[in-house]
């Protein structure tokens, strides 16, 4: 073992909450209580793709579409329309949508921006960028660009025109369980004030029960970690994330290829512990999306991914892009990076399913999860369907271990299972990680034949470097402030209702102003001290993108009420 | 020619500010126009400039109630055959343009900022993406309704009386299924300030809750109102209904004066529409000396009170 350096870690400050906040039995008289067949968590790729692929087979066996009612499958969705909070680079594989759409669409009926032609990869330095290779797992021939908020939003009509129903503005807040059977969500309540009284639009929440829940929650998933924590579902690694902060930009001139970035400006010896990198994608002839991505078990108080891709764009290579060119959306949201050895032990429990980036299926060192959420979305509807046959109930136990074997028997289990140590490897730097991760590639996975493991986002211990003196001005042109990029974001979040961020209070200076330079919304702002070497936390919540981060580094994100947060359109 | 309808809001028998700015736009584009008063009294009604007014003063409109409007407008629509109804945002005008939208199958475009005809047809502008851009919208046919963004356009003078036209709607039995209880009025000192020709505002800069009163007294001296950012009303400072900004009001008084105001965009975007924004905050680079026409760099403590002096000593 390593020795530990010292530090405040934020993992001892975490506030109360447990999944007793999360789970519970069904509130409602059985007679108010809303029916519906399948209902799906989460209007994102892997949810909607779940619901479209339900659409096709309840219309070849119609015997269990009767079984699943007036509503046979609906689906949640907490920001105003499906697509609203979803963030994603993208460039993404398309061979999960190929099969989703076989014989009905082609690609070039999906929103996309066209295939990827050309790439290049870069190792930059304060003022020089090195081009290298792209490492095989970085490799993007035969992928497309797609914006994934545009996608989703394509992917709701595509669902609502099988017969899904979509309930957009609508929070999942509880997980409703009854003897040891998932079935169903209570939704969250709207119309609160700040201080939790109903205000004069108040609307209560309600319970939503279903045959079987399917929680495609993404990153942070509310109920998906309450669920793996309630069902004892962990996997062998604690999961961990990253955060993503991404600008899109109209250009004068077109990129016509895709970048990726390492090195500068993270440093890449092994105490700072910043692995990440950065992309820059075209959208077209137009448009190109840039962000800057780093893994949430950094240790330096003042790192903001925000401020880092500010830095990052006034690089001359990076400038000669962006040069006469103006942003047009903000956004930010954490990724899920554990891989294969932080993945659930079990995919379902009686009654029900977890699909896609909140189950943990992203491939890190491939920059890709959209067609693992969209793949494991169609493999549960067909697990749905099986165990809706004559004879059998989802809710009996194994009734969807189905849905495990199909996941472990298609290409992205393989996949990952060959990168399972990639990730944790970069813990010992940005050159020894490089070295032991190309060994990995050239082996399949096969080497090193042992599991590595890692330790939670929270239990990094904190350090302090002067970070933030590298942090450009905001110009209002290239660069910007936090509070202009959370209106970019197109959040307009109601201000006076109860905060929906469970932080402790009062914590340590250093927990305080980590939280502060790591949101990239503003939330977090540090106030008076507060004797002991505590200081008091000032938070504004309406300012949320809901990226998540919080819950990372020592904080719980729960869903505000339905319809708040940000408003991605092309992100 | 079928007349372009404007909906005149009434309140305690005075028509509102918006909705006059709306009809002072309508007339400029050409055209003819006329207003439109529901439940009020012919010279209330008289009161909306100097064309012609509609105005139904049927019992059934006599609470401030959406659903019976909508029937009123749907007939005076199919009386005079208009193929444009537009109305200033508020609470009771969204209710009636959405629900009049519905019955009529009319398309209704919202949150306009501004109107204009390019050749021959109506656009509106609506600013989108969280207003970051602009863009044009217009009907695919007929009626068009358009909501218009409150404070977007300023009233004109008019020192005539208007032709009132009575005309007369039947209600639908569901309209008057919603009664009105019960109205009260939050008390406060001033005008509000969604109507105040001159608003004081106050920041964070302002330093504690106690110096809002530094406001206060010039907004007095001034009679105009107090108004707070987002960051103050959190604070708890000042109370949610003087709120301006992305998620509070938007105002547009012919004097601004920010004390200890930043500028965030988020607070722009409500005030930017003021005749004359001045500025005093501490700090040379708050981004609101940007778009003020006048700027103090110094202590709002120390200006002003100064400045309330001032136009004390001026008006006496």
């Amino acid at each position: 073992m390593r020795k530990r350096p010292a530090g405040v870690r934020p993992a001892d400050y975490a506030p109360p909450f447990g999944p007793s906040d999360v789970v519970s039995a069904p509130t409602d008289p059985a007679t108010e209580r809303i029916e519906v067949g399948v209902l799906i968590v989460g209007g994102g790729p892997g949810g909607l793709a779940c619901a479209i692929r339900l659409g096709q087979l309840l219309e070849e066996h119609p015997e269990v579409a009767e079984k699943l009612g007036d509503v046979p499958v609906a689906v949640l969705e907490k920001g105003k329309q499906p697509g609203s909070h979803l963030l994603s680079g993208a460039v993404v594989n398309p061979r999960a949508l190929r099969r989703l759409f076989a014989g009905r669409l082609h690609m070039e009926q999906l929103p996309t921006y066209g295939p990827v032609h050309h790439e290049s990869v870069y190792l930059l330095t304060r003022n020089s960028a090195f081009r290298i290779p792209p490492p095989p797992t970085m490799r993007n021939r035969g992928n497309w660009v797609m914006s994934v908020s545009q996608l989703g939003r394509f992917l709701a009509e595509q669902a609502e025109a099988g017969g899904a129903t979509i309930l957009p503005e609508t929070a999942a807040e509880r997980l409703l369980v009854e003897h040891g059977r998932v079935v169903g969500v209570r939704t969250g309540d709207k119309g609160r004030g700040r201080d939790g009284a109903a205000l004069a639009n108040f609307e209560p929440g309600g319970d939503i029960v279903a045959k079987v829940t399917v929680l495609a929650e993404g990153t942070q998933g509310h109920l998906t970690t309450a669920a793996i924590d309630h069902f004892g579902l962990q996997g062998t690694n604690p999961q961990v994330w990253a955060l993503g902060v991404k600008e899109i930009w109209k250009v004068p001139r077109p990129l016509g290829r895709v970048v990726h970035t390492m090195g500068w400006p993270l440093r890449k010896s092994a105490r700072y512990g910043e692995f990440g990198g950065s992309f820059v994608y075209p959208m077209g002839k137009e448009m190109v999306s840039l962000g800057f991505v780093v893994g949430l078990e950094y240790r330096d108080v003042e790192l903001s991914v925000h401020d880092l891709l500010q830095e990052f764009k006034v690089h001359p290579k990076i400038q000669r892009i962006l040069a006469g060119g103006e942003r047009v959306g903000w956004g930010a949201k954490t990724i899920t990076e554990g891989g294969f050895l932080s993945l659930p032990s079990r995919f379902n429990a009686p009654g029900l399913l977890l699909v896609g980036e909140g189950a943990g299926l992203v491939n890190v060192p491939r920059l890709k999860g959209i067609h693992y959420a969209v793949e494991s979305g169609m493999l549960a509807a067909e697990a749905i369907v099986r165990s809706l046959q004559p004879g059998e109930t989802p809710t009996r136990a194994g009734a969807l271990d189905t849905y495990d074997r199909a996941l472990q028997q298609s290409y992205l289990w393989a996949d990952l299972r060959e990168v399972r140590n990639m990730r944790q490897v970069f813990d010992r730097g940005f050159y020894v990680g490089g070295a032991l991760a190309s060994a990995m590639t050239v082996s399949k996975g096969r080497l090193p034949p042992q599991d590595f493991p890692n330790e939670p986002n929270a239990s990094a211990p904190l350090l302090r470097s002067g970070r933030a003196a590298s942090y450009p001005p905001a110009d209002g042109r290239y660069t910007f402030d936090k509070l202009s990029s959370v209106f970019a974001s197109g959040n307009r979040t109601r201000d006076d209702q109860p905060s929906h961020l469970r932080v402790r209070r009062q914590v340590p200076r250093d927990v305080a102003e980590m939280w502060s330079w790591m949101c990239p919304a503003r939330v977090y702002e540090v106030g008076e001290a507060d004797g002991d070497d505590t200081v008091t936390v000032h938070l504004t919540p309406s300012n949320c993108v809901q990226c998540g981060a919080i819950s990372a580094k020592g904080g719980r994100l729960t869903p505000p009420e339905g319809g708040s947060g940000p408003e991605y359109t092309l992100a | 020619m079928a007349p372009t309808l404007v909906f005149l809001e009434h309140h305690e028998g005075e028509l509102q500010k918006g909705s006059l700015g709306v009809l002072a736009k309508a007339a400029s584009l050409g055209g003819e126009v006329a207003g439109v008063v529901l439940g009020a009294s012919e010279d209330v009604a008289a009161t909306g400039g100097a064309g012609s007014v509609y105005l139904c003063d049927d019992p059934a409109l006599a609470a401030p109630l959406p659903q019976p409007r909508v029937d009123a407008l749907e007939a005076l629509v199919a009386q005079t055959g208009a193929e444009t109804v537009l109305f200033a945002a508020s609470v009771l005008a969204s209710d009636v343009a959405a629900g009049l939208a519905a019955r009529l199958g009319a398309g209704l475009n919202w949150d306009l900022t501004d109107l204009r005809v390019e050749n021959g047809e109506l656009v509106g502008t609506r600013p989108a993406l969280g207003d970051t851009v602009v863009a044009d919208v217009t009907w695919r046919g007929t009626p068009r309704l358009g909501l218009v963004r409150s404070g977007a356009f300023e009233a004109a003078e008019s020192g005539g009386r208007a032709h009132v036209v009575a005309f007369s709607a039947t209600f639908q039995d569901f309209s008057s299924l919603a009664r009105l209880v019960e109205r009260t009025q939050e008390v406060s000192a001033g005008p509000s300030i969604e109507e105040a020709e001159v608003i004081v505002a106050g920041g964070r800069g302002l330093g504690r809750a106690e110096n809002f009163s530094l406001c206060e007294a010039l907004a007095k001296e001034l009679g105009g109102a107090v108004a707070a950012t987002r960051a103050v009303v959190d604070a708890g400072w000042y109370p949610y209904a003087a709120q301006v900004g992305q998620t509070g009001k938007s105002v547009s008084p012919r004097l601004y004066i920010a004390c200890g105001i930043s500028g965030a965009i988020q607070h722009k975007v409500g005030m930017q529409g003021s005749g004359t924004i001045v500025a005093i905050n501490r700090d040379a680079n708050a981004p609101i000396f940007d778009f003020a026409d006048f700027g103090v760099v110094g202590d709002v403590e120390q200006v002003v009170p100064k400045l309330t002096e001032l136009v004390r000593a001026r008006r006496s």
